[in-house]
């Protein structure tokens, strides 16, 4: 009888054994299968759209009706609308984040803000583009210009900003704020001496991840503020700006006759912008995880 | 000194969070210069009448308090400001907490926060904390480490190099010794029978014979009431007014 020895192996076990090899193979496959899609998007511009791209096409208008010339005004219009919604929902989302995680407690004023935040996020961004439309555009009179847009933006990557904020300050332990409250600390002295130093990389990172978001999105900027095709760069906020994410949408769709090698090239230099974004938001992700003071 | 002159008056408090009441009417004094042992298994209340007493209260949603608390005859509850009588009071909690900055931060933290910017001061006020609670010599070296790298001991004792950082009247040590080992617990009691000559201590163990060793009173709790205070020869004694200060202190239950 096999149980009359101990340490032998049994039906069961082997069984059992099988069935994880088998598991673990299949999990695997599936988690490398989700790098394909990636890498087969890459591949696909790289082969189509590396050949136009040449510093001449970074830093030149387009020209001849979009069919030739670069995509300079695009990369500057969003840097613009990246920058300009950043600076606007930076601020918000961090000190709202900072209010509902410190100062505001567990009751149902608190649980709508959070509904709404929660629903906010949920909102799919033509809806955003739409609403940024009516408000913006016609009932405060912004017009369609880079402001507009922005705004717009802002109030599409907010929610984000956050609850990526709010977890970055939860993360922070419970047990630092009671040492300095007992030690006779306020609350805006704990936040701003341990809270904050503790938790500004968790912060970035999440406000640098909507860069690339904001960067990426198109339906938002088409009403509010992106144009087909503008000759000069804007000058301030009130001017309409053009728009990578907008400017591959013309040239794939709105424009006829224009070389292949453009629109790839476009994508490509869009897709390069969001990947370094978000390679600096890991690499400070790391660099805070080697840092780690508790 | 000890003395019969009241620190702290209690009378008739009671704290609940919600329908759970957590302290019922509690009447206790803490003497000038004496130090107060408070002993009791846990939920007996001793931690929130610690929360009661600097006002940490205010920070725990939900909790509420009634009755009167006094220190120096002034009703806790008139101060407008709850940090007034949080640097009166030094806390040291049962798991040791290094903020995440460097050791000498740690101590210089409070008095920073009070508007103390002199950096001799500082320095000297930081190597008189860090000397009063056994900890200097072992990092007199490295006072720029952080302070959460410290061994879980050495942490305890910088909590405490931190609560005296503010010169308190009043040092309150909720059960300390739960995460330190008997040689740096020895230690800490070393340093609590010399702050003793300094301040008032109430010292919240559940180490019965740490009572024994240290208080000059020993109070129990027992779900949320005070159950007995008298001096600590007495509670340790066969004539304890209640049967179960007896049983309690002598490990017949709880």
């Amino acid at each position: 009888m096999n149980a009359a020895l101990p340490f032998s192996t049994t039906d069961v076990t082997r069984t059992n054994r099988r069935r994880e090899s088998i598991v673990r193979a299949l999990l695997g496959i599936v988690t490398a299968l989700l790098v394909l899609p990636l890498l087969a998007i890459l591949a696909l511009l790289v082969k189509h759209g590396a050949p136009a791209l040449t510093l001449d096409f970074l830093l030149s208008s387009p020209a001849a009706g979009m069919t030739a010339g670069g995509i300079f005004p695009a990369i500057v219009g969003t840097l613009w609308l990246v920058g300009v919604s950043l600076a606007i929902a930076a601020p918000i989302g961090v000190l709202a984040a900072i209010y509902l995680n410190e100062y505001a407690g567990d009751h149902w004023g608190t649980r709508i803000v959070n509904l709404a935040i929660v629903n906010l996020a949920g909102v799919p961004s033509i809806v955003h583009a739409l609403f940024g439309v009516g408000a913006f555009v016609l009932f405060l009179h912004l017009g369609t210009s880079i402001l507009s847009a922005s705004l717009t933006l802002a109030i599409m990557t907010l929610p984000v900003i956050i609850a990526s904020t709010k977890e970055a300050l939860a993360a922070v332990p419970m047990s630092f704020r009671q040492a300095c409250w007992v030690l006779g600390a306020s609350r805006w002295q704990t936040i701003r001496y341990v809270v904050l130093p503790n938790s500004i990389q968790g912060i970035l990172t999440g406000v640098i991840l909507q860069v690339s978001r904001a960067a990426g999105e198109t339906a938002p900027v088409m009403f509010t503020g992106a144009a087909f095709y503008l000759p000069f760069l804007p000058q301030s906020v009130n001017d309409q700006c053009m728009a990578l994410s907008m400017h591959l949408f013309t040239l794939s769709t709105q424009v006829p006759g224009v070389p292949e090698a453009l629109p790839y090239a476009t994508a490509l230099v869009l897709v390069g912008l969001v990947m370094s974004v978000n390679l600096t938001s890991i690499l400070l992700r790391s660099y805070l995880r080697s840092r780690r003071r508790w | 000194m000890v003395s019969n002159v009241s620190k702290i008056e209690i009378r008739g408090l009671r704290a609940s969070y919600g329908d759970r009441v957590v302290l019922e009417d509690v009447s206790l004094d803490v003497h000038e210069g004496e130090i107060l042992a408070i002993i009791g298994p846990a939920g007996a209340g001793k931690t929130s009448l610690l929360n009661c007493i600097n006002r940490m209260s205010d920070m725990i949603p939900g909790m509420k308090v009634e009755g009167s608390i006094r220190i120096d005859g002034r009703d806790v509850r008139d101060f407008r400001d709850p940090s007034e009588i949080r640097r009166r009071i030094g806390v040291v909690f049962p798991l040791p907490v290094g903020l995440p900055m460097s050791i000498f931060d740690n101590v210089a933290f409070a008095p920073r926060m009070g508007g103390m910017r002199d950096k001799k001061k500082l320095a000297e006020l930081v190597e008189r904390c860090l000397c009063q609670a056994a900890l200097f010599d072992e990092v007199k070296d490295r006072l720029g480490d952080l302070g959460t790298r410290l061994s879980g001991g050495q942490q305890q004792r910088l909590t405490i190099a931190r609560a005296l950082s503010l010169e308190p009247e009043i040092l309150c040590l909720d059960e300390f010794s739960i995460a330190v080992d008997p040689v740096t617990t020895m230690k800490i009691e070393e340093v609590i029978k010399e702050l003793k000559q300094r301040m008032t201590i109430i010292l919240i163990t559940n180490l019965v014979l740490q009572a024994r060793r240290l208080g000059d009173r020993t109070a129990l709790f027992l779900g949320g009431r005070l159950v007995e205070v008298d001096s600590t020869e007495t509670i340790f004694s066969r004539q304890t007014a209640d049967v179960r200060t007896f049983q309690y202190v002598q490990g017949l239950f709880g």
